[in-house]
């Protein structure tokens, strides 16, 4: 059976109740297509498009409204994505908005599409700020891949269970949002964990750059057991390339958040094998392997013979978010009848649980976060990829809720879940 | 006492890939009075083309071929330049200066369009001649060969050029057309043949800056817009037009940069820009410039 995956689950359901229209729905999707961003934004695109093109094969949202994708470029700057979002909803009459891939964006689009009324569901600008301070009660906006503070707490925890002996740390991260927030929170982390390990070495490099030769000699100068690193995408390829030479990786361990995230395929067979290779918390095309979650198996399949390349986190997160806005029109239209309003399909949406090709996503009701367990492993070489993957018989599953801030916990700085982490986990006892 | 040696070798990499980019970039204001906004770009496309050439196209070719397949990136820029500049920017020469800064940030952007388009959004890396190299032992630590090449390319161009500009008839003409066209012109120099060859020969010192970097390092979406930043933060600091500028501010920001990420790493981005603040308070024309 051709259509098997998400598309064909929806399949057990029937025809829709009531008269549709046969109107297109359209999704206005915002990501990065120029500039360095777009090894993130154009996998994010690509997912949007698959999930449509299975949608539409079976004659579109609740088998009559195809869906229609317009794009806009991420990389016209947050002021310009802003007036973007309303030309889209006011001029091209947008149903839905989709996409973002930076942090700096949500928190300025979010507040925009909730006075527009307009539905949206980001897919990454995963910032804990956006639930937390720039739209704390939501109304009209979901996120659907995990917030961002998971990903620090994630490489950190895997650093405490593979190497507890660690005490000299040193630390290279981009220069922004999301390298700040990852170093919080892995400094959290493991002041709960390893509560005998220090900080020896800091490095700061701007995002998006290509050399790091000083990053690495003054990380090689103060000698630690451990780096910790979220560079990603072609700052990491630079980074080890450039680390290797200098034999880095045989003089200290290796921890990273996303250094297998962006782009699978971006990393050669010389990058070094057991570094704990990060993808965002989120999601890694070869888990879970083999057929044992067949959504992922086809997923993958398919995203391969459509664009012939692997997905990454960003397109498993926009497929997703497209099914579990076709699954809330199918779920309110066999409650109503009829094509259900925004209203409805956001009551199906608050507290959905539905299976993506990278597990299950909870979307909370009370902040319309996604929630789905976080994973990290180590880079391994196998016969079947030209490039490392995750070791299949290493990787490291974290059930979300124990790293992420629960509901009624009170907002708190820097992250809701900092304070949380600060406050209720105990410190490991060291001998 | 060895990770100091380091530091300056890291220094040095960084000053010989900037001074290719803004030495380009100033030689074609000395010349042609255009602040070149589509410089940046050039110093990218040279580090795709390399890429693809060395990484991709001729992938299994020999070391030997490989290192000779370096400078393609360069000639590819140099032939971008050399068809740019009479097509889209001489009919501009006459306009005000906003013009041309319209035109070259257009086509700076048109290029940033047409790598995607041709190379995609993903990183693109052509580090065998790298790797092949391997490293020094410097101390306790190891340092890579190939950055030591980088290094050495970078202050031979700079020789070759000062030779070039100081020593050779074609200097003398171009220096005369730079001090004035008129003049120039009036005695019988060809100026439209000057300015193409000062744009083509800065192009292509911007794609060689790319072309040898990019074994070491890495060819992305957007690398070219940083690097025409940090060029004019280098003529910002040099003075625009002047190559010992160039050479100057060059130095001045590998070395500062250097140090900062080593003892304030926070103030790696902050500080570059503080040092060109300064410069334009005490001397606005730059260290080497020219008031006029």
């Amino acid at each position: 059976m051709a259509g098997v995956g998400m598309a064909s689950m929806a399949h057990a359901q029937e025809k829709a109740k009531g008269t549709i229209p046969d109107k297109p729905f359209k999704i206005g999707h915002m990501t990065f297509f120029t500039g360095a961003g777009a090894v993130l934004g154009e996998p994010m695109y690509k997912g949007n498009v698959l999930a449509a093109d299975e949608i539409n094969a079976q004659g579109g949202l609740l088998g009559k409204r195809k869906i229609e994708i317009l794009k806009a470029d991420e990389a016209a700057g947050t002021d310009a994505n802003t007036k973007e979002m309303r030309r889209l909803k006011l001029s091209e009459k947008i149903d839905m908005f989709m996409g973002i891939t930076s942090s700096g964006n949500t928190p300025a689009l979010g507040p925009v599409a909730e006075e527009l009324k307009l539905l949206t569901i980001f897919v990454d600008g995963c910032t804990d700020f956006l639930f937390d301070k720039a739209v704390p009660n939501p109304r009209y906006i979901f996120r659907i891949t995990n917030i961002q503070s998971a990903d620090g707490s994630t490489c950190a925890l895997g650093v405490a269970m593979t190497w507890p002996d660690v005490t000299k740390v040193a630390h290279i991260h981009p220069d922004y949002s999301y390298g700040r927030n990852c170093f919080d929170h892995f400094s959290i982390v493991t002041k709960k964990m390893l509560p005998h390990a220090q900080n020896v070495s800091e490095a700061w490099p701007k995002l998006f750059s290509t050399d790091f030769t000083p990053h690495i000699t003054k990380t090689l100068a103060a000698k630690p057991d451990l780096l910790v690193t979220s560079l990603w995408g072609g700052d990491y390829v630079a980074f080890y390339k450039q680390a290797l030479q200098h034999g880095l990786f045989s003089k200290m361990k290796v921890a990273t958040t996303l250094a297998l995230g962006a782009a699978p395929h971006s990393i050669g067979k010389d990058h070094p094998e057991g570094v704990l290779s990060g993808v965002h918390a989120n999601y890694h095309f070869s888990y879970p392997a083999g057929n044992r979650w067949p959504l992922n198996k086809t997923f993958v399949e398919k995203y391969k013979a459509k664009f012939n390349e692997y997905p990454n986190f960003q397109a498993e997160g926009a497929y997703t978010a497209t099914h579990a806005l076709r699954t809330a029109v199918e779920k309110a239209n066999k409650l109503m009848g009829g094509w259900p309003d925004d209203d409805a399909i956001i009551s199906q949406l608050e507290g959905m649980m539905i299976p993506g090709p990278g597990g299950y996503v909870y979307i909370r009701p009370d902040n319309h976060q996604g929630y789905k367990d976080a994973i990290t492993g180590f880079s391994k070489n196998v016969p079947d990829y030209p490039f490392p993957i995750l070791d299949p018989t290493r990787i490291i599953t974290i059930p979300i809720r124990n790293i992420t801030a629960p509901p009624g916990w009170p907002k708190g700085e820097p992250t809701s879940t900092y304070t949380w982490i600060d406050q209720t986990w105990p410190t490991v006892k060291t001998a | 006492m060895d990770i100091l040696v380091i530091h300056l070798f890291n220094a040095l990499l960084y000053t010989s890939v900037l001074f290719l980019i803004a030495g380009g970039l100033s030689l074609i204001y000395g010349v042609m009075r255009i602040v070149n906004l589509a410089h940046g770009n050039l110093f990218a496309l040279g580090a795709f083309v390399t890429a693809s050439a060395v990484g991709q196209w001729f992938a299994g070719s020999t070391s030997a071929a490989l290192y000779l397949l370096i400078p393609t990136g360069a000639f590819a820029a140099a032939a971008v330049g050399a068809a740019l500049e009479p097509t889209l920017l001489r009919p501009f020469y006459r306009r005000p200066e906003e013009y041309q800064l319209l035109v070259t940030f257009g086509i700076l952007m048109i290029l940033e369009d047409v790598m995607r388009f041709i190379w995609g959004p993903y990183p693109l890396t052509a580090t065998t001649l790298f790797e092949q190299m391997g490293s020094i032992k410097v101390g306790e630590f190891i340092y890579p060969r190939y950055n030591l090449l980088v290094i050495t390319i970078g202050a031979l161009a700079a020789v070759f050029l000062w030779a070039f500009i100081y020593k050779t008839r074609f200097g003398v003409v171009l220096r005369a057309t730079s001090q004035d066209m008129r003049r120039a012109s009036a005695l019988g120099v060809n100026v439209n043949l000057v300015y193409i060859q000062a744009f083509t020969i800065g192009c292509f010192m911007a794609g060689l800056g790319g072309a040898i970097i990019v074994p070491g390092q890495s060819a992305v979406l957007g690398m070219g817009v940083d690097a025409l930043v940090l060029s004019f933060i280098v003529v910002v600091i040099g003075g625009l037009g002047s190559l010992d500028g160039a050479m100057v501010g060059a130095l001045i920001v590998g070395l500062l940069r250097e140090f900062a990420i080593s003892t304030f790493p926070e103030l790696e981005l902050a500080v570059l820009y503080l040092i060109a603040a300064i410069v334009l308070l005490v001397r606005p024309a730059g260290l080497f410039g020219r008031t006029t």
